[in-house]
């Protein structure tokens, strides 16, 4: 059986109700705009491979309803992502304001070793903006994190973005990835391995796709 | 197990070419229905053949739009929001017949459904309804007809004594108008705003699709709606998929004065007394539902939450195939059954389809804090097939957040809700009764 991917990791989408998460993550996984989307409920799911050196990546990506009322259970995600986008939209200072809050539910958590990159989303909206670009460059070097202005309409800085922290999440996992790299005939699953528990996806890959009924 | 019926072959997404391609692969399936339908009924439906391609169609103006929008330069934006929401999907009507089946039109009415609307026009001209006797006939499906005033009745909204029912109406109606007169210009206070900037960014991603929900004067009907309850609850405020929760209304009070193509009605054509009627009794019986289900929206969603793991168990008992194949690839229920009991599968179900599933939620005691529980597991267990044919977890997900019921009908529901009843009847008073 053809090997879908080397590697598999989560990413979280976080921000505000309303700043384009669902939209960015459309744009990415299906290449599709829809100016009204309709809005997240708890959370949502889409996938996508990508091709980093050579390394086939799967990448799970979880959408999350801004609301504050779901952060109940969006929270129970956080444990289990290995990248977390913070998204904010350029025309709305609040969204932006709130960024720091989004930081520091992440801090609390969010696993030690979890990459973040900053999003400013909707640049396209030039004649709304709220949020210079200085801003969002300053607020993600007090972060230390990586910066990109994006526009899910115009597909601006959107691969570049999700590639941006798929490599980060690589580079972080360097150890699980030299090991990859020595036995790359072997699937692995960074967040099983990560979490030391669950199912080793190899196994579950290898398994004849018969029908169950 | 029940597979009697032909499914969609390709089950991972909604999109546009798996939409086209099971609209291809079943159009003779479809025929066929017709053919019988009219020899049936004994007349001749001369739409329905028309009506049969119109998914199709819709499919392909919806990608000639997506793509139009692709190549746009990003001035044109607004023009292309107008476009977006052109007449999509003018046949399938929002607010079906009993008799209506799935994609095709409104064939005339059989013998039987008369008979049903007339045992309905009975009860309801009766100087005290027996709302027993309502809530019996009205568990298999409203007659169009009469849904509106049904539903005022088996809500609670209106009283069972037929005299007393125009005095309740206009004081409740005008008890409505006075809380916006009070409280709506505080939409802008301090205290305020979160709720209503929330309100604000959901209305316009309220039904996106459908060009009646793009109205000016709907997306204000639905704030002020929303709103005035919001800060009559505090405990839960406005929660997002509350806003879906006012569509069924909305659309049943305004079926008494459309008769055709409700999705492209201008509302702001109606007389301005009669538009302030449907905001009122939509905005007293969405109160009278979200009533029973208030915990589902207050801190923590302890409602949702304990639903979805009296899901679990259920399913644990009723499917271990299903139960265990979950576990097996590390499927949380609650990463696809938080949005069924959310919204009460109308994010998963046609809106047509949710208005049916209503008639029988009011028409139950406690249609929608209880039974619904068991309407979940019985849609769970209709995909028993195509989750068990998924071997990991990505493609169980992305099955379960995109079921394909976008050609489902009065029959489908019909099904789902007698298995549901059925589970009901076996489970609900003998927890233990299967053990695993």
């Amino acid at each position: 059986m053809a090997k879908q991917y080397d590697v598999l990791f989560r990413l979280l989408l976080l921000g505000d109700s309303g700043v384009g998460k669902t939209c960015l993550l459309c744009r990415f996984t299906d290449n599709e705009f829809h100016p009204s989307h309709i809005s997240t409920i708890g959370v949502d799911f889409k996938m996508k491979t990508l091709l980093i050196d050579g390394i086939k990546v799967r990448i799970q990506i979880w959408d999350t309803a801004g609301q504050e009322r779901y952060q109940t259970i969006t929270k129970q995600y956080y444990r289990r992502a290995q990248g977390i986008f913070l998204v904010y939209d350029i025309t709305s200072e609040r969204s932006f304001q709130h960024i720091m809050k989004w930081a520091s539910d992440v801090d609390e958590y969010a696993p030690d070793k979890v990459q973040k990159i900053l999003v400013g989303n909707k640049s396209d909206e030039v004649d709304k903006r709220q949020v210079a670009t200085e801003q969002g460059v300053k607020l993600a070097k007090a972060y230390g994190m990586d910066f990109f202005e994006t526009s899910a309409f115009t597909n601006h800085n959107i691969s570049e973005t999700f590639t941006r922290l798929a490599e980060q999440v690589l580079a972080a996992n360097k150890k699980d990835l030299d090991l990859l790299r020595t036995s790359i005939n072997d699937e692995l699953n960074l967040a099983a391995l990560e979490e030391e528990e669950g199912l080793c996806d190899s196994a579950a890959g290898d398994q004849h796709k018969g029908c169950w009924c | 197990m029940r597979h009697t019926k032909p499914k969609f072959n390709n089950v991972k997404s909604k999109k546009a070419s798996s939409f086209h391609e099971f609209a291809r692969s079943t159009n003779d399936a479809w025929d066929i229905d017709d053919e019988e339908d009219e020899e049936f009924l004994g007349t001749f439906n001369t739409t329905s053949s028309i009506q049969n391609q119109v998914p199709t169609i819709y499919i392909y103006l919806s990608v000639i739009t997506s793509y139009f929008y692709l190549c746009a330069p990003h001035s044109v934006r607004s023009t292309l929001q107008k476009q977006q929401s052109l007449p999509v999907r003018p046949i399938i009507p929002l607010v079906a017949r009993i008799s209506d089946q799935n994609a095709s039109g409104a064939p005339p009415m059989t013998v039987r459904e008369k008979s049903r609307l007339d045992k309905f026009r009975q009860l309801l001209a009766s100087p005290n309804t027996d709302l027993e006797e309502l809530r019996k006939h009205s568990w298999s499906g409203i007659p169009r007809e009469v849904r509106p005033i049904t539903w005022r009745l088996l809500s609670g909204y209106l009283p069972a004594n037929k005299e007393r029912r125009e005095l309740v109406l206009k004081r409740k109606r005008e008890e409505y108008f006075r809380f916006i007169e009070q409280y709506y210009h505080s939409r802008t206070d301090e205290h305020y705003k979160d709720t209503y900037r929330q309100i604000h960014i959901d209305i316009p991603r309220t039904n996106p699709l459908i060009p009646l929900f793009q109205q000016p004067a709907v997306q204000e009907v639905f704030e002020r709606i929303l709103f005035i309850w919001a800060i009559r609850h505090p405990a839960s405020g406005y929660v997002q998929g509350i806003n879906d929760l006012v569509t069924p209304f909305f659309v049943v009070f305004l079926s008494e004065f459309v008769t055709e193509d409700m999705e492209n009605f201008e509302v702001a054509a109606l007389p301005l007394e009669t538009q302030r009627n449907i905001e009122a009794d939509s905005f007293w019986c969405m109160s009278k539902l979200l009533d029973g289900i208030q915990d589902n929206y207050t801190f923590a969603q302890p409602g949702i939450q304990n639903k979805v793991k009296a899901l679990e168990e259920l399913v644990s008992r009723i499917d271990e195939d299903i139960h265990n194949h979950f576990k097996r690839y590390e499927v949380e229920y609650l990463q696809f059954a938080f949005r069924w009991m959310n919204n009460l599968l109308m994010r998963e179900l046609p809106l047509r389809c949710t208005i049916r599933l209503w008639d029988t939620y009011q028409a139950e005691a406690e249609g929608f804090s209880h039974f619904h529980l068991y309407v979940c597991a019985a849609f769970l267990i209709e995909w028993r097939k195509e989750i068990l044919s998924m071997v990991d977890f990505q493609g169980l997900l992305m099955l379960l957040q995109n079921l394909p019921t976008i050609h489902w009908g009065n029959e489908e529901v019909g099904l789902l809700l007698a298995e549901a009843y059925r589970l009901k009847y076996m489970f609900a008073d003998a927890p233990s009764h299967y053990k695993r």
